[in-house]
């Protein structure tokens, strides 16, 4: 057997060499590799068939078939150890020229090679697998192996390094042949045959050492780089270094892409992320918005700075905002105007809004981390600034804690009055005004309940006095409110507008009662009554005397009537304090039609006396209309400042202080206002509002409490305050404090109970 | 509508004659198809050296062209026949022999032996699944004397190794 196996390996040899290393003769080729096939395949088959034909001892001839073949595998593994060995670098190529030479050839060479004995492969080498351990693998496998051991592995670390300078030529500038790289490389990736992760040799050798030297190279390049340029240029060249070090990619192997993109993260911009983040605040405030840009890109690459700078951003939007509103108060200041304009105020907080909202889109792509960083900023600058609360000092930018009430509800209300109000014609003031504004800043708002009750008050002037410009946009308005929030939010002013056209309805069917009536002269003939529901409208009760003028009194009595007949049980409070009414005058010089006056309901019955004497003292007046003197008093001033009536003496009024009628009234217009001037109340009416807010804050904090504590019967106290102050969020900002205040008010009334033994806890009691 | 030499290779029998068939026929032998596909791989490669005209030609040392001709016609017959590859679908040793194959192995013992060692030896495995297949069913339901009979052997062994051998064997004898 000894004697066969040297004699075919005599007739195979010659062929290796060929097949491993010579140029192809293609003529030639086919006939070498099926002869040599044959040699193998028939060399195969006799040894089989010589073995079966000794039966005596079957276990042990298997494996003396086994063991022959085995030699011939050991032959052929010695060959080509020793080919390996024995390639010659040429005195005009370096190592890896060298290298991507032979291994070019020799993995042709490897494939047919494994072709030739496709015999072994298919019946000699899947038995070996199964019966033994796979050092013996099939002959390609096995070329490979031999050039791991015998050229690879003594040669690895020549070549890799020659394979990183190349690299750094190339990163250098320097023209390489990136096809030899490419083989070389992959190579590596072949070479990976025993382990089960077959990368395991390419990572080992190579991609490790690769991605330490890339990070050395630009950790060096990337200080240097920093020492002598600008932020700007610097984020050009990291920008360019990455889309090259992308495009090399491709003669890298897929595993490495990630790695290397994660290194040049790291060198590039991780590590030199302070020194972007200080160029930051200049290239807002310079409006470069194509290097904020670029910035953001770069950053964006290592998501953890694109935090940091979120945050900066969120404070440069906040101190702009800050910056521009202390602008405007301090011009208004300085002006002496007073109290700063709503619309001055609301359009600046529109302004720094829009353009960092453009930037956030235009350089930030929308990005969440922005838009949340934006919509954060806004809050606080909106809600918290220093027209806001005056009493703060916003210099200190860190956490102001809280910050009390703000005041910007009541100024977006006041914007939104002056949108809808009716306005003379040739005013320009809600130039460039919008719904959409007072829909911006109302989801900053932090408390929309206040911006509810202050814009409720102003539009219940608007409907009563009917100085609202447009109705459909009143509406419009309130249906975008309800849309943005909820349908409860704007349910009280829904039902005001129903009121008025309830009201709208009585009055018509007053008057088509007024025909029937006998004595209908003393009926008032034009008037618009408003019936109004209590608890929707903002106005108090009033709670002191008057007595009607007698020339309304058949009117009153009738209205009021025919409305408690309608809807028997309804009881109807006068809030005469809102009354107004219009009053001829003949007063005017001869020839001259008379003058129309515009007053309060108490001027009216302050005036109507003058009919029958020209001169009343103070304390008659207060007899007559049987009002507090205060009342009296405000509502008097207007005459005598807009000289309707004499007074005398003039200044203090006392109780025996006069007042004339004139004879003869002059002013350019024919129509006048006495009620504009009535200034009482107003402070009265601040604290109302602020009693208001607080009042219903309470209740729904109350009813939110109970409706958690229904659901849950027993909860902790920290979790309470959390789901309180999650479901009031869209009202207001609840304080935990005032949650506890409502908590213990709940606990004396008995709808809660501090658990025994736990005070941290509360239960519900049904 | 001959095809172009380009198309076709020339086998060599061990009595010499040529046979040119197209290689897409062919290549349902793994031996010749590895050798085609390592010409192509040449001429794509960087030392292109010229095939024009120049027809290849196999050796192809064990086969008589008798058995030869049995090859390529069955390779002929199953040009667009796609077989489970054995490497991915475990194939379905049971699956009865295809009825053309059945025909077409309906030779004379020895040609069935030479057509089986044939397709073994050019790698054509299923040819040779189907060989054997017909190779098993004549032994199937035979008793030791008729199968000894059918395939012409001689029963060398003595009484004694005979009797070791069926006990053994006993678990597998049908009762």
């Amino acid at each position: 057997m000894k004697r066969q196996l040297d004699l075919t390996w005599s007739n195979i040899e010659p062929n290796l060499q060929t097949i491993l290393g010579s140029n192809f003769n293609n003529a030639q080729s086919p006939k070498l590799h099926m002869e040599t096939y044959t040699a193998v395949y028939n060399f195969c088959l006799r040894m089989s068939l010589t073995t079966n034909q000794s039966p005596s001892s079957f276990n042990s001839l298997i494996l003396g078939y086994d063991q022959v073949i085995f030699q011939l595998y050991t032959n052929v593994r010695d060959y080509l150890a020793e080919y390996v060995n024995n390639l010659q670098i040429q005195p005009d190529e370096n190592f890896l020229q060298f290298y991507v030479r032979t291994w070019s050839r020799f993995n042709i060479g490897s494939a047919y090679l494994n072709h030739i004995f496709d015999y072994l492969n298919r019946y000699w080498l899947t038995k070996q697998k199964t019966d033994y351990a796979n050092d013996i693998s099939d002959i390609n496998t096995l070329c490979l192996v031999q050039w791991r051991d015998y050229m690879f592995n003594p040669n690895s670390r020549v070549l890799i390094d020659e394979i990183l300078n190349q690299i750094e030529l190339q990163r250098n500038n320097h023209y390489i042949d990136t096809s030899i790289l490419s083989k070389a490389i992959s190579s590596m990736v072949l070479l990976g045959i025993n382990n089960n992760t077959t990368l395991s040799l390419y990572i080992d050798c190579f991609e490790s050492v690769f991605l330490e030297r890339t990070a050395k190279f630009y950790d060096n390049e990337s200080n240097d780089y920093l020492k002598h340029h600008n932020v700007i240029d610097y984020m050009k060249k990291a920008e360019s270094r990455i889309n090259e070090e992308i495009s090399r990619l491709f003669y890298l192997d897929d595993h490495t892409k990630p790695l290397l993109i994660e290194t040049l993260d790291k060198s590039l911009i991780k590590k030199h992320a302070e020194e972007l983040y200080i160029e930051f605040d200049n290239l807002l405030a310079t409006n470069d918005n194509e290097n904020v840009h670029r910035m953001y890109t770069l950053l964006k690459r290592v998501p953890d700075t694109l935090t940091v700078l979120a945050n900066l951003f969120q404070n440069y939007v906040k101190r702009e905002g800050l910056k521009e509103v202390l602008n405007i108060k301090n011009n208004s200041a300085t002006t002496g105007n007073g109290p700063v304009n709503a619309k001055l105020y609301v359009k600046v907080l529109i302004k720094v809004y829009l353009k960092y909202k453009s930037i956030v889109r235009e350089a930030f792509e929308d990005y969440h981390t922005f838009t949340k960083a934006l919509d954060e900023s806004c809050r606080d600058y909106i809600n918290f600034n220093s027209i806001a609360s005056p009493r703060v000092n916003f210099n200190n930018t860190g956490n102001l804690g809280n910050l009390g009430n703000s005041k910007t509800p009541e100024y977006l209300a006041k914007y939104a009055d002056m949108l809808l109000k009716k306005k003379n014609k040739e005013s320009d003031i809600t130039n460039n005004m919008s719904e959409d504004d007072i829909m911006i800043i109302f989801t900053f708002l932090n408390d929309k309940d206040a911006f509810e009750i202050h814009y409720r008050k102003l539009l219940a002037k608007r409907l009563i006095y009917g100085t609202s410009s447009n109705l459909e946009a009143e509406e419009s308005l309130i249906t975008r409110l309800q849309r943005e929030n909820s349908i409860e939010y704007t349910s009280k002013m829904t039902k005001m507008f129903q009121d008025m056209k309830a009201s709208e309805n009585l009055k018509n069917e007053f008057f088509d009662k007024v025909t029937k009536i006998p004595n209908k002269d003393e009926i008032i003939k034009d008037f618009n009554p408003y019936i109004l529901s209590e608890t929707m409208w903002p106005f108090k009760p009033y709670k002191y005397n008057f007595k009607l003028p007698e020339e309304l009194e058949p009117t009153h009595d009738l209205l009021e009537s025919l409305y408690t007949m309608k809807h028997s049980g309804r009881f109807v409070k006068w809030i005469w304090n809102l009354c107004r009414g219009e009053v001829k005058a003949n007063l005017s010089r001869s020839g001259k039609p008379p003058f129309m006056l515009t007053m309060s309901l108490f001027q009216m019955s302050i005036i109507l006396p003058f009919n029958k004497k020209p001169t009343y003292t103070f304390k008659e007046l207060l007899d007559i209309t049987e009002l507090p003197s205060e009342q009296l008093a405000g509502n008097i001033t207007p005459f005598v400042t807009l000289r309707l009536l004499n007074q005398s003496p003039p200044n203090a009024i006392n109780p025996d202080t006069k007042f004339t009628v004139v004879k003869e009234y002059r002013s350019k217009r024919m129509r006048v206002n006495f009620a504009a001037n009535i200034r009482i109340e107003q402070k009265q009416e601040e604290e109302d509002t602020a009693k208001e807010i607080s009042d219903d804050r309470r209740l729904f904090l109350k009813a939110c409490i109970v409706r958690i504590m229904k659901a849950r019967k027993t909860l902790k106290h920290v979790t309470l305050l959390t789901e309180v102050i999650n479901q009031s969020h869209s009202r207001f900002n609840a304080q935990p404090n005032d949650i506890k205040k409502c908590i213990d008010d709940l606990i004396e009334r008995a709808y809660l109970k501090r658990q025994d033994g736990n005070n941290d806890v509360y239960e519900y009691l049904a | 509508m001959a095809p172009s030499p380009n198309d076709t290779v020339v086998l060599l029998s061990s009595d010499h004659q040529r046979f040119v068939v197209e290689k897409n026929i062919i290549n349902k032998s793994i031996v010749i198809k590895n050798i085609i596909e390592e010409l192509n791989g040449a001429a794509d490669s960087d030392d292109p050296q010229d095939l024009e005209g120049e027809q290849i030609e196999i050796p192809v040392g064990n086969v008589r062209s008798s058995v030869m001709t049995k090859i390529i016609e069955w390779c002929k017959h199953h040009r667009n026949t796609t077989f489970p590859d054995d490497d991915f679908d475990e194939p379905n040793k049971s699956t009865p022999i295809d009825d053309w194959d059945k025909k077409f192995l309906e030779v004379d013992q020895d040609m069935l032996y030479e057509i089986i060692l044939a397709a073994n030896y050019l790698n054509i495995q299923p040819l040779l699944d189907a060989g054997c297949k017909v190779v098993a069913e004549m032994i199937k339901g035979k008793g030791v004397v008729e199968i000894r009979n059918t395939f012409n052997i001689v029963n060398d062994f003595s009484p004694e190794e005979e009797e070791a051998i069926r006990k053994e064997n006993e678990w597998a004898e049908d009762r």
